[in-house]
């Protein structure tokens, strides 16, 4: 699988790039309850970032603070670096929200729920009418336009959901759990969607409590908990602040004892042992590594059939941050 | 203009509904079917009988009335509590047979029957005449017998007519009470189909917060406000939405009753400007609920109770004047009232827009008032 997360492909790609969004010491409370405490990061033009949490942790909170949708208590957004309030009303031509719910009308078809936002983003007449045409391919509902969305499956239902968003061409692009309960199909269908708008340079904020979706589409990921962004980063960037060790698991014949203690003297390996079958190995980063681990493991005569990388994860990550699990 | 496009939305959302059909149009009509069937022709007038000891005779006529079957009578037993639930419409009218009728007629002398009437009970009236007519006519043989015994054929007819024209016989003297009663010469469904506008238009707005809340729940509502729109539009939208719902269910009913069952609106420009405002104050009312409640399901059988409750005080299901003075009062309070008031007005009494600015302002108030309310809760609700 291709990884979107390289260092050096999201530094080169987007450090350059205008920030399209930019949050800075965002705070909110409801009553007592601090929902959001101080979160500043910013998006470039074609830059993906994830806001990856727990139920609870705030992502939605400040989702609605960057769209303008509540007031926040402190900090401020800027849109294409103007500032962003409640009040602003032309610079929301600029954005596309997609809410955590499925902010659908069930007795509309997927076409009237489209030609309602489409008039209000402004679009009218012929220009609507294309533009909800293509946005109906892009989501795969042409063939099922006309009926009225509480018939559809849940995919198709999150397909239109995301769908009303891109209508007006957002330069920015707020997605809040959009595979919330999906089908796989479905699910790969909006990544997929996701990935190819970024291509086409626009901002991109998603939210998820899925740890394999922000690895696959994020360009960086900020780890948010009880309304703080813990770490922030790319994927391996985080993945290096928790300094996160790979397994390396080698299945052999062989001396695979003498192959562990010629292993053990590689400075990046922490530790070696001898498994039923074969070896394991924890390193600091395994493909530094691994020519090495060949050598040194043919120079003890041990014969490698299969080599496995485990990369430490984020879900790794959250837990050493935060002491708990991302999902319960 | 973004506002329609959210207006048509909330119609839109209210007549995929199958089921707004039924409640929208056959129910009404069915109501006012059954209406006019019990209150139209069917309907036995009413007449309060006050008989403060007449003997014998004005027990006969009493009775005679109550056999002509084509009268409710009911008895009373004061003079005060008569004319009062005539001047209440309770009784068309009221009779009162005086102390020693029977006497004064046996004594050869002249009884005076009082009726008292609100104009149109005609009715009662001529029941009553045909009843003292009668007994008139009793007399006279009776007093035709008499001279016959002593007398010859010729001269027992010279005796009965002069008998006749001696008998002092009993008279009626009519004395009108009260205002004229609305609706009293028109069609059997027009009274009905008016309290039934009401009722449903405002029943009708007030399910209808359905919509709102419908889109606050599911969160398009809140989607809106990310788009270029600003909530004053959103508001303004919903509220277009909801007037439209209001005015389409008194259209239906107005339009529908007046080909099926032949109802007259009066003068047309003042029951338009009725329905109007009527259906604003529907519209306030329905935005507030869709701004208080979270379901559905919480905020239906809260709209049902309060357009029935405010339905009933303010004289849609029974007609005002049958009200006592404190209840009366308190219906005032109900923009139904009012807009009944309206009505009679106009369909009763033949009445244009001039004698209904008073009903048409405080409809305006009742309004206003509501419509600010909700505007101001809905935009909260939305922006926060
Ligand atoms: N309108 C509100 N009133 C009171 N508390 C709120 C409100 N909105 C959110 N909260 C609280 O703020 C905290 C953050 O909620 P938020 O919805 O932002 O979390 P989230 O990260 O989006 O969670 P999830 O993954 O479940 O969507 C929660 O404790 C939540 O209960
Ligand atoms: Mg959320």
């Amino acid at each position: 699988m291709s990884s979107r997360f390289d260092a050096s492909e999201a530094s080169g790609l987007h450090d350059g790039g205008r920030p399209v969004l930019e949050c800075r010491g965002l705070r909110k409370s409801f009553g007592s309850l601090v929902a959001v405490n101080g979160i500043s990061f910013h998006i470039s033009e074609g830059e993906t970032y994830g806001l990856l949490g727990p139920n609870g942790a705030g992502k939605t909170t400040t989702i609605s603070m960057v769209c303008g949708l509540l007031e926040q208590d402190e900090g401020e957004v800027l849109l294409d670096g103007t500032r962003f309030t409640p009040g602003s009303v032309k610079a929301r031509a600029g954005l596309g929200l997609v809410p955590q719910e499925l902010a659908v009308y069930p007795d509309l078809t997927a076409r009237e729920n489209l030609r309602f936002f489409a008039r209000l983003y402004g679009l009218r007449g012929e220009d609507a009418r294309r533009r909800i045409d293509e946005v109906l391919l892009l989501i795969g509902l042409t063939e099922r336009a006309d009926e009225v969305s509480k018939k559809y499956s849940g995919g198709m239902k999150r397909r239109l959901n995301v769908g009303i968003a891109l209508l007006h061409r957002p330069r920015l692009l707020v997605l809040d759990e959009p595979t919330a309960g999906v089908d796989p199909q479905s699910r790969n269908a909006i990544l997929e969607g996701v990935e190819r708008l970024a291509d086409e340079g626009v901002g991109i904020l998603y939210t998820t409590h899925y740890m394999e979706e922000a690895e696959r589409v994020c360009d960086r990921v900020g780890i948010v908990d009880a309304g703080e962004i813990k770490a922030e980063g790319t994927h391996r960037e985080l993945v290096d602040i928790v300094g996160e060790f790979d397994q390396i698991q080698l299945t052999a014949t062989g001396d695979l004892a003498a192959a562990v203690r010629a292993l053990g003297e590689i400075g990046a390996v922490r530790e070696a042992s001898v498994r039923d079958g074969g070896i394991d190995l924890i390193t600091v980063h395994a493909p530094d590594v691994l020519p090495d681990v060949f050598a040194k493991a043919a120079a003890a005569n041990v014969l490698v059939r299969r080599v496995e990388v485990k990369e430490p994860n984020l879900e790794a990550v959250f837990l050493h941050l935060t002491g708990k699990a991302l999902r319960d | 203009m973004k506002s329609l496009a959210i207006a048509e939305i909330v119609l839109l959302q209210t007549f995929r509904q199958r089921s707004n059909y039924f409640f929208m149009i056959v129910f009404p009509a069915l109501i006012i079917l059954l209406l006019g069937a019990v209150f139209g022709s069917g309907f036995r007038p009413a007449l309060g009988v006050l008989d403060s000891g007449s003997g014998p005779l004005g027990e006969s006529l009493i009775e005679a009335i109550d056999a002509l079957d084509a009268l409710d009578v009911t008895r009373y037993s004061d003079e005060r509590g008569l004319i009062s639930a005539v001047e209440r419409g309770r009784v068309g009218a009221g009779l009162v047979v005086p102390r020693g009728y029977d006497e004064t007629l046996r004594n050869g002398g002249s009884a005076v029957l009082r009726f008292f009437t609100q104009p149109g009970s005609l009715v009662q009236r001529s029941a009553v005449e045909a009843a003292a007519a009668e007994q008139n006519l009793v007399f006279r043989s009776a007093r035709f017998a008499q001279s016959e015994m002593e007398a010859s054929p010729d001269k027992a007819l010279a005796a009965a007519e002069q008998a006749a024209r001696a008998v002092p016989g009993v008279g009626v003297r009519v004395t009108t009470t009260g205002q004229a009663q609305p609706f009293g010469d028109t069609g059997r469904f027009d009274r009905g189909a008016s309290t039934q506008l009401l009722l449903f238009v405002f029943i009708t707005s007030l399910t209808g917060s359905a919509a709102l809340i419908e889109s606050r729940r599911l969160g398009v509502a809140r989607r809106m406000l990310s788009t270029p729109t600003p909530a004053v539009t959103i508001v303004a939208g919903q509220a277009m939405g909801h007037l439209g719902i209001a005015i389409s269910q008194g259209l239906i009913i107005m339009l529908g009753s007046a080909l099926i069952f032949g109802v007259e609106w009066g003068n047309p420009l003042g029951a338009a400007l009725v329905l109007i405002v009527f259906s604003l104050v529907g519209t306030g009312a329905a935005m507030l609920l869709g701004s208080l409640f979270r379901s559905e399901q919480q905020a239906i059988p809260v709209a049902i109770l309060v357009s029935l409750g405010l339905a009933a005080l303010g004289g849609s299901m029974v007609p005002l004047e049958v009200f006592p003075d404190t209840m009366r009062t308190i219906a005032n309070a109900t923009p139904h009232a009012w807009g009944n008031r309206a009505f009679e007005e106009l369909i009763g009494r033949n009445g244009g827009v001039g004698s209904i600015l008073r009903e048409l302002g405080v409809l305006g108030a009742f309004a206003a008032a509501l419509l600010s309310l909700a505007a101001w809760r809905l935009h909260r609700t939305l922006t926060s």
